[in-house]
């Protein structure tokens, strides 16, 4: 049976073998799309999954209502939260932000990035395998590092580091041990150090949030219980502290400072796609993206589907006899079906094969577009394949079968069966809806496209493309401001530099600070904290528009005079806001003037309210100071930094490497995941389009050679060529009308809702469906017309003559 | 073997209804040979349709093998059709993309014959027909005769009780046509039943019964004694 099956398929695919190879292509395409999707989708699943005892353990945070959420704590609550409750097993505080800095050993010197720092807990929640020293005390002495495999190599080759010393910040740490990075984790840093107990110990009364906190709970099912103690830790222990100090009344005091911040557990197993603030300094994947990767392929893997069962319902026609035969001979319906079933199951395999090969072949390209190391392995990986071979084997083999099977065996062998209607409105409506697909890749790509255009265009407030940031590290002993004050001076002589200043932020980074802002009886204002030195503001362009700079003329520019920008002037509610006292870091301050709105996080959140003050103003900002900014003449910019770069490494920083960025480049970065989201989008219209023109060709030459013999009788009777062409067209373009329709709905909606990503966004506009319906409409009508052209051109006699 | 009582066939349109079949009563016994003939819209093709149960009949009775065969399900009609009836055609139906050996085997794979059995039942068969050295060919490369060959060793595999021609010698020469005939009548010889629908009276002439048809009834019977010509019945 399988070899008479073999045997009728292998013929027609001898006879079909441009549309053979076009189906195959098709699927493999489509399969090898959702193969990408899969892989990242397993990759970004496989987060914290090795972890023992995952489902236990919960990430705090913070919830200060307005979906403002902080993903830090103080150090206040877990050791009150571990003595008064019997739920928590342990807990662990880190650092939420990674810091790149030189260790040395013995002379040698390395630039580490992604140094971590957290208690000694830590290795009990991500217990990486140790290759040297153990887990257990790794970080329990002070000054105590431990080194992942990597970063050990690169200091100590392959000696054994336990119990050497090694100089990490102007101190000296004890290697404790070096441990491998086996496993997807939520944190994966290259070192790891206790520095963060000192932290811990001098802000141990304070209500700050600064850190990241990690709970294991002895029963996973208590999490609702945790959050209830740590809402009445924050209740009891600042709150009620508060307004006793304030003399108030708690219900007077929430009136005036808001209700008191809410903890929210995150449970650490499925973190990883969380969408939103997220303590562990590798961050969350990107869900989104993820969601619009698997959505998008999928439609392929549709689009190419549905394309094979047009096709296979087409090329039936051809096959009636066959079946007739067959089924007049004993066939009973199921063989049938199982014979055409068994035919698909052939090609599928086939596009199984390529989709893998093609996988293979553009896994690092896509593993570089994602910065990722995805690999074609893994046993979850094999089964999802015989999954999706099995669906495609499902969806695009048991419909043309059964069709196939349904056909009635009399009107087959009665002949001219070809000539049926049977069967072509479901290839019309799925005609209908490839168009509809297309349109929605046509449009789509092209509005992402112009919210990215509208992004890098965007005016932003501020112009930094002739300042550079300069890394600025600490020394230890001398203030950063001082410091910085040294060298602003002689750095101001180099050639080609215009200006040299420093501020407590960087433009673009995810740096920042906030604190509350109060005027008169108003709510309570979180403010985003902008402290400066003088000339910065004017460096970036950053405009006055009412009132005054901060001068370095007045002493009291530098005390108790500062500037806010348009939006936290706004929350006054004052007509002018300018001299008026407002209550900030509890200390009265005089705004003397408003800055314009400029951009600071990407283009997705809004400008929030901004305090812009002198550095000495608020004297902790000064230890905030982590970049020198220097706006170069855009005249020979290279020779100036290689300048700069001379000056550093000698006057400046021996050891810690210059780095520099320019701060419209940096600000770039904040959208670069939508360039890379437009990039996808593009790629994928032009498949998708190929894959939905390649299903047009093929159903307008099946659908038009069926009516080779009524165009030869057309002709006889005196038809001419372009009446003929219209004749033959006319439905195409009609059906790509309705799924041009059909498609916008979808288009629009989705677009929309990817837009709300975006404060600052595009309205949709019409353009792009105009575009979109033109072009699809010039791509139907070409392919149409041109075959239809070839099908006028036959020769009369012979089709006449036959049957 | 068969009988047919009463059989009637309506086509029914938006607008008008026609009987292509109206109370036809008709026996068959075992190893007979009837040829049915009549004008165009006659009814017997419609006739030999409901027999090899390709088509239903609108009311009236007809037993194949003493089982009633008039409201049966398209699963058991398909049943009863593969194991009784074998089919011969005027246009031959071959599958055009199947050698012959694969077209002629068809029957037995879905009888769930073993392969090694239909090997060797279809090397034997083709060998009683004299196809033996065409069966890697396909049905294009032969000539009509060896094409309906083919069709007849397709019909004959199977051992089916009755065999259906319609037509078998329409679309063939005199000669080719003729040999086809020979082959119906040895066997019909050898046992076959055999019910064909022609027009030919010469084809006719080799059946033991003729039926005349006209307007969907039956208009006359007329047995056949057939003086065996001696120059037809040589072996070319």
């Amino acid at each position: 049976m399988f070899k008479n099956w073999t045997n009728i398929f292998i013929y027609h695919i001898k006879n079909n073998k441009f549309f053979t190879v076009l189906n195959i292509l098709g699927l493999s395409i489509g399969i090898a799309g959702l193969i990408f999707a899969i892989l990242y989708w397993n990759d970004e699943h496989s987060y914290n999954e090795w972890i023992p005892e995952n489902e236990k353990m919960f990430i705090v945070m913070n919830d200060l209502g307005e979906g403002n959420v902080w993903a830090t704590n103080s150090a206040i609550t877990a050791p009150i939260l571990k003595s008064t409750t019997s739920y928590l097993e342990n807990y662990c505080y880190f650092y939420t932000a990674y810091s790149k800095e030189i260790i040395q050993y013995n002379g040698k010197t390395e630039l580490v990035e992604k140094i971590f720092s957290a208690q000694n807990s830590f290795f009990s929640f991500f217990p990486f395998e140790f290759k040297y020293g153990n887990a257990k005390n790794a970080l329990s002495n002070p000054q105590s590092i431990v080194l992942s495999e990597e970063t050990a190599y690169r200091l100590f080759k392959n000696e054994n580091p336990v119990g050497k010393q090694v100089r990490y910040t102007e101190k000296t740490f004890t290697v404790h041990g070096v441990y491998r990075l086996n496993e997807k984790s939520a944190v994966m840093p290259n070192a790891i150090t206790n520095e963060i107990n000192e932290d811990l110990k001098r802000l141990k009364d304070h209500w700050g949030f600064n850190f990241g906190l990690i709970l294991k709970l002895k029963n996973h099912r208590d999490a609702p219980l945790i959050v209830k103690n740590l809402n009445q830790i924050f209740l009891e222990r600042n709150y009620k502290k508060q307004a006793r100090n304030e003399g108030m009344t708690l219900d007077a005091f929430i009136k005036k400072f808001g209700e008191p911040i809410k903890a929210k557990v995150l449970p650490l197993k499925n973190s990883r796609l969380y969408k939103g603030n997220y303590p562990f300094p590798d961050g969350t994947g990107n869900l989104q993206f993820l969601q619009i990767l698997m959505g998008l392929s999928a439609l392929i893997l549709v689009l190419s589907i549905v394309n094979y069962i047009n096709l296979a319902t087409a090329n039936a026609i051809k096959r009636a006899k066959e079946v007739g035969v067959r089924k007049i001979i004993g066939a009973t319906k199921s063989q049938i079906i199982a014979q055409f079933v068994f035919e698909t199951f052939l090609i599928t395999l086939f596009s199984c094969l390529l989709a893998l090969v093609i996988v293979e072949i553009s896994l690092p390209f896509y593993n570089q577009f994602l910065n990722k190391n995805l690999i074609l392995l893994g046993s979850q990986f094999y089964v999802q394949l015989v999954l999706i071979f099995l669906l495609v084997i499902i969806v695009a083999g048991i419909f043309p079968a059964v069709y196939i099977s349904n056909f009635k065996v009399l009107n087959v062998l009665k002949g001219n069966y070809s000539r049926s209607k049977s069967g072509i409105w479901i290839r019309n409506s799925m005609l209908v809806l490839q168009f509809a697909i297309a349109t929605f890749f046509i449009i789509g790509s092209f509005i992402v496209y112009q919210q990215v255009n509208f992004m890098v265009q965007k005016e932003l407030g501020f112009n930094g493309s002739q300042v550079l940031n300069i890394a600025f590290k600490e020394k230890n002993g001398k203030g950063q401001f001082e410091r910085y004050k040294a060298i602003q001076q002689e750095m101001q002589k180099i050639k080609g530099v215009e200006a040299v200043s420093a501020g407590a932020f960087s433009i673009g980074e995810s740096e920042n600070s906030w604190a509350g802002l109060h005027y008169k009886n108003n709510p309570e204002v979180i403010i985003q904290q902008i402290g400066f030195d003088f000339g910065m503001l004017e460096m970036l362009d950053i405009k006055v528009i009412k009132g005054r700079a901060l001068t370095d003329k007045l002493a009291s520019d530098t005390i108790s005079n500062v500037l806010l920008n348009e939006a936290a002037a706004k929350t006054l509610n004052e007509k002018n806001p300018l001299n008026k006292i407002i209550d900030w870091q509890g200390e009265k301050y005089r705004v003397v003037g408003v800055v314009n709105n400029f951009h600071y996080f990407g283009l997705e959140s809004q400008i929030s309210p901004m305090i812009l003050f002198h550095i000495n103003a608020q004297k902790w900002t000064q230890k905030e100071i982590r970049n020198i900014s220097v706006k170069l003449s855009p005249k020979d910019m290279e020779t100036t930094i290689a300048e700069l770069k001379k000056f550093w490494s000698k006057k400046v920083d021996s050891e810690y490497p210059f780095e520099y960025n320019f701060v419209d480049k940096n600000f770039a970065r904040t959208y670069k995941k939508y360039e890379d989201q437009r990039n996808l989008f593009g790629l994928l219209n032009v498949v998708v389009i190929l894959i939905a023109l390649f299903g047009l060709f093929a159903l307008a030459s099946f659908s038009m050679e069926r009516r080779l013999r009524e165009i030869a009788i057309r002709k006889t009777l005196g038809a001419e060529t372009n009446i003929l062409l219209k004749e033959l067209s006319k439905q195409y373009v009609i059906f790509c009308i309705i799924g041009f329709v059909t498609g916008i709905i979808p288009a629009y909606l989705l677009l929309h809702k990817w837009l709300e990503n975006f404060a600052f966004r595009i309205d949709i506009p019409a353009l792009p469906f105009f575009i979109a319906f033109l072009s699809l409409l010039f791509l139907t009508l070409t392919i149409v017309l041109a075959k239809a052209y070839q099908v006028t051109k036959v020769d009369v006699l012979k089709y006449l003559k036959y049957e | 073997m068969i009988t047919i009582t009463k059989l009637s066939k309506v086509f029914r349109t938006e607008e008008l209804e026609t009987s292509a079949l109206s109370e036809i009563s008709l026996t068959i016994n075992q190893g007979d040979f009837v040829s049915i003939m009549g004008p165009s819209g006659s009814g017997k093709s419609t006739l030999l349709n409901i027999i090899g149960l390709l088509d239903s009949a609108s009311s009236g009775s007809y037993r194949l093998l003493e089982q009633e065969m008039v409201g049966l399900k398209e699963k058991q009609k398909s049943q009863a059709r593969k194991e009784n009836i074998g089919f011969v055609f005027q246009n031959f139906n071959l599958i055009d993309e199947l050698s012959v050996f694969d077209n002629i085997e068809l029957p037995l794979i879905y009888n769930n014959v073993p392969s090694a059995e239909r090997k060797s039942r279809v090397n034997d068969i083709a060998k009683i027909l004299g196809i033996a050295h065409r069966l890697k060919h396909f049905p294009q490369q032969l000539s009509g005769g060896q094409q309906q060959r083919v069709a007849v060793a397709r019909a004959l595999i199977n051992n089916p009780k009755i065999i259906l021609a319609d037509e078998p010698t329409g679309n063939l020469d005199s000669r080719n046509g003729n040999e086809v005939m020979e082959l119906l009548t040895d066997l019909h010889a050898s046992g076959s039943t055999i019910l064909m629908v022609t027009h030919s009276d010469y084809d006719a002439s080799f059946s033991q019964k003729t039926i005349f048809m006209k307007d969907g009834a039956i208009l006359s019977e007329k047995v056949n004694h057939r003086n065996v010509d001696v120059l037809v019945n040589s072996k070319y």
